[in-house]
């Protein structure tokens, strides 16, 4: 079986989350199967500059073809149209217009799959809002899976995409919430589909003596991990920190990330940066829980990484995907305000039984849904399903709208669809047929 | 705060936090949350504050007030192109060419040709016409270059006063945040006050009821202590001489009374007391005491002494009652000493026995000392016996 994973950058040192989840998917699937990534030529995320060599290359043993982007993101155009798309009425043409705006626009990698659809098995594409996905998805329509990493946000909205989430042959959800956002909006529920997420590697023997001992921290500490930014609920956590920490003067706030906002002078407040993998396991293990205060999130790998260390987790609440985790692991609690804050992490902090239950939870939980023999499973376990039911490689993508009926401004904004979908945790029995 | 059970695989987070959530109502029972704190704030101060002293609707008015409406500054005068230059024009305008050497020929014939012209139309209202025109475009432009002028002054000004009213802007806004958490923290501190203020009743109250206790306690002792002038007198003994011995009679009267045991046994001499101060060594002895001798009665058990002002006792029994009047010798019921919760209860039945008099005391011998009558503890006792501790020792 020959199989290529298309996602918009790939390389071992990118860190994104839809880069880093495709990198996991392609390495661990080639143990099983002939994988080829399929990917642009741009590091960069916000540009899509070309600043890799197109043509073949090999990622930790996986064969990578890079293609060109034809032209970089303006930033100002982009949010002009992004800005029509969400808030205004607009048209097809405008949502097409729009997704070439975003990129990353590359005919050259949409070309190559149109030609050579045949070369594979299956196409795993990552990230249903890109150029490369939503074009790719319709030159490989009968052999197409999705990784869709959807989130609340308004791009889920648009019309053009609802096309994609019923065309493609099956999607692997992340968490269950997202599966009930996207049959949603797209009432795609004939379409296979399973959640995965994602595995990581997580050391099983974390020391977080040596960090205590390289930080000099004691006492009871909790942590955060990921990029320090406004957007993923940062200054919020701030806030509420800082109005706890009146009342608990030995609990420290360690923080690992690259910062994106004014990090608070506090004495309690302790950044390290940027840091090792392994220095973030061990702090990861040192500290007594991991807080998760972003509102969006289609699957938090570091709440997975702390559930794996034994770490019970503090997450926001109005973040469906967290609070629906913690609720289904019963592993972490969550909050949707100040007092709730203080409330759940003072009840995790003095009850040490409660938290060592949360911590082994979590374990659990890592075990069962996201170690990597697991995850392996349910992707081969899908391509077999695929296999056997025997679909014509025909399938034509859902047609688009004429030339007049592209351009008749009757689609809502998509920030108002999205406005309308349900919303807190999902049920784990709903939802589309389940591989 | 409540402990969560806890096994280790039963946790559930959804319960957990509802447990939460409802441990956040009940302190929203007991205490005021920020958000409630605005509410209280943005309703009746009259019911916090005095009302002579603050608006009530203070917050309120400020919001209602109209806000000032965002000053646009005056777009700049949209100058596309240098103003036309103002066109002269004469009698001789119509004649003349710009051709150079060529226009002179040309205005010559035009100027010969010119009654022909006349012929068919009058040129010269037209040429008036357009040189008035001309003058009036002159001063057109004129008048506007002024009004241009002040418009740029106005422009200055004006935009001086928008930056001052802008910085008035927000300084409102500054006042506005100032006066809403002057409000909000008054609101607070009226209702610390109040509680402060009930929490000062309810202490004020209890320690009014502890003063009356302690009154009462007070009072019992007092009623227990001294004895009636007449008993002493009706016992016809040494009244002197348990002056000299008070100090040592108060110290026998404690001892003997330690030996209620004795009554167990001994209780063949003990006799049931009918003058008894309604404790339970009184009423529990029920052992005939025809043979009881008054060294026999273990005190506080068959026997219930009323003591009077440290002076003198008398022993009670009755049937075959044995009295012993000794200064020595006086017995207090520990009942009545030392009170117990019961007792220090008002209208107890350890208050009311003082108060009882005594009863007809019959006089009679002295009895002989016992050799141990205090050798056993009895079961109320919890301070061993003492050998010295006899009624008899001290008569003899």
């Amino acid at each position: 079986m020959k199989l290529a994973v298309v996602v918009q950058r790939y390389g071992a040192d990118l860190n994104g989350g839809a880069e880093l989840h495709a990198r996991y998917i392609a390495e661990h699937l080639a143990r099983h199967a002939q994988v080829e990534v399929l990917t642009t030529c741009a590091r960069d995320y916000i540009t899509w500059r070309n600043e890799l060599d197109p043509g073949p290359d090999v990622v930790n043993d996986v064969p990578v073809r890079r293609f060109p982007v034809s032209r970089e993101r303006d930033v100002d155009d982009f949010g002009q149209r992004s800005t029509q798309v969400f808030e205004r009425r607009h048209s097809v043409a405008a949502e097409l217009a729009w997704l070439r705006s975003e990129g990353p626009t590359s005919p050259a990698l949409v070309n190559h799959l149109r030609h050579h659809r045949a070369d594979y098995d299956y196409c795993i594409f990552f990230s249903f809002r890109y150029y490369h996905a939503y074009h790719g998805l319709r030159v490989t329509a009968g052999r197409s899976l999705l990784v869709p990493t959807a989130e609340r946000d308004p791009a889920l909205g648009l019309r053009i995409f609802a096309g994609s989430f019923r065309s493609v042959r099956a999607l692997m959800y992340n968490s269950y919430e997202e599966r009930a956002l996207i049959n949603a909006v797209s009432q795609n529920d004939s379409v296979p589909g399973v959640v995965v997420g994602i595995g990581s590697e997580v050391p099983t023997d974390p020391q977080p003596d040596r960090f205590r001992q390289v930080t000099g921290i004691a006492g009871p500490t909790i942590i955060y991990v990921g990029r320090i930014d406004e957007n993923k609920g940062c200054r919020e956590l701030f806030e509420y920190f800082r109005r706890y920490a009146r009342i608990a003067p030995a609990l420290t706030l360690v923080l690992i990330g690259k910062p994106m906002m004014p990090i608070p002078e506090h004495p309690q407040i302790r950044h390290l940066g940027f840091v090792s993998d392994q220095e973030k396991f061990d702090a990861m293990a040192a500290a007594d829980l991991l807080v998760m205060p972003s509102y969006y999130e289609s699957l938090s790998m570091v709440t997975l990484e702390a559930w794996a260390l034994g770490r019970p987790v503090l997450a926001n609440g109005r973040c469906d995907v967290l609070a629906g985790q913690c609720a289904r692991s019963n592993a972490g609690l969550y909050y949707d305000s100040f007092e709730e804050f203080a409330e759940t992490l003072h009840t995790i902090l003095s009850q040490s039984a409660l938290r060592r239950a949360l911590g082994a939870n979590g374990r659990s939980y890592f075990n069962t849904h996201y170690a990597w023999p697991v995850i392996e499973r349910k992707y081969l376990n899908m391509l077999d399903q695929l296999e056997r039911a025997d679909q014509s490689d025909d399938d034509r993508p859902e047609p688009l709208p004429g030339w007049l009926g592209r351009r008749r401004r009757d689609l809502p904004p998509g920030r108002e669809l999205v406005d309308q979908l349900p919303t807190g945790p999902a049920s784990v029995t709903e939802g589309t047929r389940e591989s | 705060m409540a402990e969560f059970n806890i096994r280790s695989d039963s946790v559930d987070v959804t319960r957990i936090m509802e447990q939460i959530r409802e441990r956040i109502r009940e302190k929203r029972g007991a205490d005021y949350t920020e958000q409630q704190i605005h509410e209280l704030a943005t309703v009746k101060l009259e019911s916090f504050l005095d009302p002579g002293q603050v608006r009530s609707d203070l917050v309120e008015h400020f919001r209602q007030l109209d806000p000032p409406g965002r000053i646009d500054p005056i777009p700049p005068w949209p100058v596309t192109a240098p103003p036309p230059e103002v066109f002269d024009f004469d009698q001789e305008t119509i004649y003349v060419s710009s051709r150079g050497p060529m226009g002179k020929l040309i205005r010559l014939i035009r100027k010969l040709l010119n009654p022909l012209l006349k012929l068919f139309f009058n040129p010269t209202p037209v040429v008036f016409a357009l040189s008035r025109q001309a003058e009036i475009n002159a001063w057109t432009v004129q008048l506007l270059q002024r009004q241009t002028d002040v418009i740029e002054r106005v422009s200055t000004q004006f935009e001086r006063v928008g930056k001052k009213f802008a910085a008035r802007e927000e300084l409102d806004v500054l006042n506005y945040e100032v006066l809403n958490n002057l409000v909000v923290e008054m609101t607070r501190l009226s209702v610390d006050v109040k509680n402060h203020k009930m929490l000062v009743e309810s202490v004020a109250g209890r320690l009014d009821f502890s003063e009356r206790r302690s009154r009462a306690l007070e009072s019992v002792v007092q009623k227990r202590s001294p004895r009636p002038p007449d008993a002493t007198e009706t016992e016809g003994e040494s009244a002197d001489a348990s002056a000299t011995g008070s100090g040592r009679t108060r110290r026998r009267r404690r001892r003997s009374r330690r030996r209620p045991g004795g009554a167990a046994d001994g209780g063949t001499n003990a006799a049931p007391s009918t003058a008894g101060n309604g404790s339970a060594e009184a009423t529990t002895a029920s052992t005939p005491s025809s043979e009881a001798t008054s060294a026999d009665v273990p005190s506080g058990e068959a026997t219930t002494t009323v003591a009077a002002s440290g002076e003198a006792a008398h022993e009670v029994a009755s049937g075959e009652a044995i009295a012993t009047v000794a200064p020595s010798d006086v017995t207090t019921p520990v009942a009545a000493a030392t009170p117990s919760p019961a007792s220090t209860a008002p209208n107890s039945a350890a208050d009311a026995a003082p108060t009882d008099p005594p009863p007809a005391i019959a006089p009679a011998p002295i009895a002989a000392p016992s050799p141990t009558p205090a050798a056993a503890p009895t079961a109320d006792s919890t301070e061993p016996s003492r050998p010295d501790a006899d009624n008899g020792t001290s008569e003899q």
